[in-house]
């Protein structure tokens, strides 16, 4: 039995590092050659539009809601310690750093990813992508490509957009409700976040989150078996790799970073 | 460029999918100009001949030209180049569904040239007219019967006057009518412009009728080859059941390998 559970392990690795090379050749071949700016540049925005300014309101949404409930709870505990003055800096690290890039990440391979996977996957079920290639349309770089940017440019601009609502939210907890000094809230905020470092470690985490979660999705429907069951499990495998993902490169980032 | 020269050339290919053996030496021509028939019984792999041809697959073994070209070791870009001198007729048409049935067919159009909107409409138009679909240019392909969308895909597969189309079984699932339709329209394709046509399918008496050659695949290779009158006239038993679609004959009805029927019970 031993001798069997080694080749299922050598098998199973061998797979994922055949899928990993297939992968990279699909990103390699999407990302190279020339661009064509004006048409590619439509592809890009009508992508934006649908990858990006599609998830703003389940962003913009889960975002007040964080930023609420760290403010309830972090009132709450720095209330023990006479420390409520903390609260905004509270709120902002814990969102600058980690809630904000990871929460909207995992939103976004959700909403976004798994929309990606499945398109790309009833393209490919359907015979589209075959016709594109046989009209001499590259696939990769005509459908691919403007879906790949489009999650990278979107993805830091959720996460910045998520950062503010959530610091909002602790603000509508913390002190409409709640009742601690506006000036206080901002100005603990003000003296503890750095734009360098919190900020711009938001940004890097978020843009790497971004290229990682939409080039899991792509290939994912690119790869997947052209039926509706092997549709479905491309999208679940989606939603799984990515989350897992986002979660493992959380830390090795916030590790290098802070 | 002779006339006369085949113009595409397979010889020697092998070809297995997921370990299954498809083709064992396939050598065949398919001359210019003319209405090639690929027959076969289904499951012989003639499908994947259309996309050995168009390179989306790679043959494991021998090589396939296309006016002279081995369309394998094209790198890629200049195969990309090569692609838009061949189309490809989809069996399910393969129409972009997200577009209306003129903007599927200005694809191409608006992928490969600089033409001015006026010009694209133009010749759109006369595609659509072509095939018969001019007015149904505003209809998405979901509002599409079988036989329309095959016949739109057709439209769009020679919007860019493509020298060569390949046809995956078009007369699959189609009514008696809408077969006469697009036997008629291959024929005309084929007589008007010039174009070489190879014809997949298994409906033997349709293609028959417009064929000018005639390959009839099985076990991996070709069984018979000849003009249609040929074909008709062969004394090969194999060759005889499967164009007269007899229910006895050396191909048994039963699947072939496994286990006995007694043992199965």
């Amino acid at each position: 039995m031993p001798q069997d559970a080694l080749a299922f392990l050598g098998r199973y690795a061998l797979q994922r590092l055949a899928a990993l090379g297939r992968s990279t050749l699909m990103l390699f071949n999407a990302l190279s050659g020339v661009p064509r700016p004006i048409r590619h540049f439509r592809l890009l925005t009508a992508q934006i539009h649908f990858i990006g300014v599609q998830s703003v309101i389940i962003i913009v949404v889960s975002g007040v809601f964080i930023g609420m409930v760290l403010g309830l709870q972090g009132f709450n505990i720095l209330k023990n310690f006479m420390a409520t003055g903390s609260l905004g800096t509270l709120v902002a690290l814990a969102i600058i750093r980690e809630l904000g890039p990871v929460v909207a990440a995992l939103l976004f391979a959700g909403r976004a990813g798994s929309a990606l996977t499945a398109e790309i996957g009833q393209l490919k079920a359907s015979e589209q992508l075959s016709s594109l290639e046989m009209m001499a349309v590259d696939p990769l770089r005509r459908i691919i490509a403007p879906r790949f940017w489009a999650g990278v440019i979107s993805m830091p601009v959720l996460a910045l957009l998520f950062c503010m609502v959530g610091v909002y939210g602790g603000k509508l907890v913390g002190v409409d409700w709640l009742g601690l000094d506006d000036g206080i809230y901002w100005s603990g905020m003000q003296a503890s976040v750095e734009l360098a470092g919190d900020l711009g470690g938001m940004a890097l985490k978020a843009l790497v989150f971004g290229l990682v979660c939409t080039w899991i999705a792509l290939f994912n429907g690119y790869d997947c078996k052209p039926t509706s069951s092997g549709i479905s499990a491309a999208t679940t495998a989606t939603v799984v790799q990515s989350s897992l993902a986002v979660l493992g490169l959380d830390f090795v980032l916030t590790a290098l970073l802070f | 460029m002779a006339g006369d020269q085949a113009l595409i050339e397979v010889s020697g290919v092998h070809f297995a999918y997921g370990g299954h053996p498809i083709y064992r030496d396939l050598s065949l021509t398919i001359p210019r100009g003319k209405i090639t028939a690929v027959l076969g019984p289904s499951g012989t792999g003639k499908t994947t001949l259309l996309r050995l041809i168009g390179a989306q697959l790679r043959p494991d073994q021998g090589t396939i030209r296309f006016d002279g070209t081995d369309v394998h070791a094209l790198p890629r870009g200049e195969l990309y180049e090569l692609r838009k001198r061949m189309s490809m007729l989809f069996q399910s048409g393969a129409l972009f569904t997200d577009m209306d049935v003129y903007a599927n067919v200005a694809f191409p159009l608006r992928e490969h040239t600089a033409l001015p909107e006026e010009i694209i409409h133009t010749m759109v138009t006369m595609k659509l007219e072509a095939v018969g679909m001019r007015a149904a240019a505003a209809l998405m392909p979901a509002e599409l019967s079988g036989g329309m969308a095959r016949r739109a895909a057709l439209a769009r597969a020679i919007a860019l006057d493509p020298e060569l189309i390949m046809y995956d079984e078009p007369f699959v699932g189609q009514d008696p009518i809408t077969m006469g339709v697009l036997v008629r329209l291959i024929s005309n394709l084929n007589s008007s412009l010039g174009i070489t046509s190879v014809v997949v399918t298994h409906d033997v008496k349709e293609v028959l009728a417009i064929a000018h050659q005639v390959y009839i695949l099985a076990d991996g290779r070709v069984l018979g080859a000849g003009t249609p009158e040929e074909i008709a006239r062969s004394a090969d038993p194999r060759i005889r059941q499967f164009v007269n679609g007899d229910y006895d004959g050396p191909y048994s009805f039963h699947l072939q390998g496994g286990r006995s029927y007694l043992e199965d019970l």
